[in-house]
C-alpha cells in the first residue's frame, strides 16, 4: 500500500514548481492541500493555484464543497491552470 | 535575458492516443495532424456535407514574434473531456450529426502548421457549420491542452477564458482573475 499519492503539475505549475510531480504523504483533505503546497513552493498558491482547478483520479473535485473529502494514499491528483487549447 | 526556445518535449507516447467508436473519434498525438485521415472517418452515405476545421499555428500574438509553440496535456483527462464534449454533440443532435472526429497535436508545432482539426459529418451543409464551430468552442474552453508561446525574450503559458491574454502583466491585483498568472513566473525556465 502506497503511503503517499501523487500530485501531477501541469503548464504554469510545472513552470512554478519546476517539477513534474510530486509524492504527497497522505491522507490528506482537499482543504489542507493548498496550503501543504504553498509551505512547499512559497507564492505558488497567490501566483498560481488561485486559478487552478483540482482533479482527483480524473474527476474535477470543488474546492469548496468537497474541502472535507480526503485524498488517499495511490490517488492522482492533477493541478489544471486555465486550459488553452486549439 | 533572452531565453532560448528548449529543446522539442519529451514525448509521453508514440503515434496517436484516442478513444473511438464507430462514429467518434477523439486523438492526441505528437505527429503531424492527417487531415484526409479526419475526413474519411467521419464519411457516412447519409451525410450531404463533411465539415473540416483546421487550427494553424500564428507566428504573432498582438503584434509580438512568436518564434515556437509547444502544447503540453493531460492525456487521459484530455481525452476524457473530449470524449464527452462529442457524445454530448452527438446526443444534441442525434439525426442530423452522423459522424465526428477531433484530434489535437502536441509538443512543438512549428508556425503555420495544424494544431487541431475537427471533422464531421451531417445531413445538410448549416448544422455541419454550426456543430463545428460549438465542437471548437467547447474544446477551447475546456480541454485539459496548454500551449505555450516563445517569443524572442521568453515563453508564456497562454489561458484561453480570458480573451487570450493568459497573463497579468503588473503582477498585482489580479490575483483570483481566470487565466491569470503573472509574466514573470511564466517566463521562468522551465526544468
Amino acid at each position: 500500500m502506497a503511503s503517499t499519492f501523487t500530485v501531477l503539475y501541469f503548464a504554469s505549475a510545472h513552470t512554478y514548481t519546476g517539477k513534474s510531480e510530486d509524492a504527497v504523504p497522505g491522507p490528506m483533505t482537499i482543504a489542507k492541500l493548498f496550503p501543504y503546497l504553498e509551505e512547499k513552493y512559497p507564492g505558488f498558491r497567490k501566483k498560481v493555484l488561485s486559478s487552478c482547478a483540482l482533479s482527483v483520479n480524473l474527476d474535477y473535485v470543488d474546492l469548496v464543497e468537497d474541502a472535507e473529502k480526503e485524498i488517499q494514499n495511490g490517488d492522482e491528483v492533477g493541478i489544471i491552470p486555465p486550459v488553452s487549447s486549439g | 535575458m533572452a531565453e532560448t526556445p528548449e529543446p522539442p518535449t519529451q514525448r509521453a507516447f508514440d503515434g496517436i492516443k484516442s478513444i473511438e467508436d464507430t462514429t467518434t473519434f477523439v486523438g492526441l498525438t505528437y505527429d503531424k495532424l492527417d487531415i484526409t485521415a479526419s475526413i474519411d472517418r467521419v464519411r457516412s452515405p447519409k451525410a450531404g456535407a463533411v465539415v473540416a476545421f483546421v487550427g494553424t499555428t500564428r507566428d504573432n500574438f498582438e503584434g509580438k514574434s512568436v518564434s515556437t509553440l509547444e502544447y503540453t496535456t493531460y492525456t487521459p483527462l484530455a481525452l476524457r473531456t473530449l470524449s464527452t464534449i462529442i457524445n454530448s454533440l452527438k446526443s444534441t443532435n442525434p439525426t442530423t450529426l452522423h459522424a465526428i472526429s477531433v484530434t489535437h497535436r502536441l509538443g512543438i508545432v512549428p508556425v503555420g502548421e495544424d494544431s487541431i482539426v475537427i471533422a464531421l459529418s451531417t445531413s445538410h451543409r448549416a448544422e455541419g457549420w454550426r456543430i463545428a464551430e460549438e465542437c471548437l468552442e467547447l474544446v477551447k474552453d475546456r480541454v485539459e491542452i496548454w500551449k505555450r508561446e516563445w517569443f524572442v525574450d521568453g515563453g508564456v503559458w497562454r489561458a484561453n477564458r480570458d480573451g487570450g491574454k493568459g497573463v497579468i502583466e503588473d503582477g498585482g491585483g489580479g490575483d483570483g482573475e481566470e487565466g491569470g498568472v503573472p509574466v514573470e513566473y511564466l517566463e521562468q525556465e522551465d526544468r
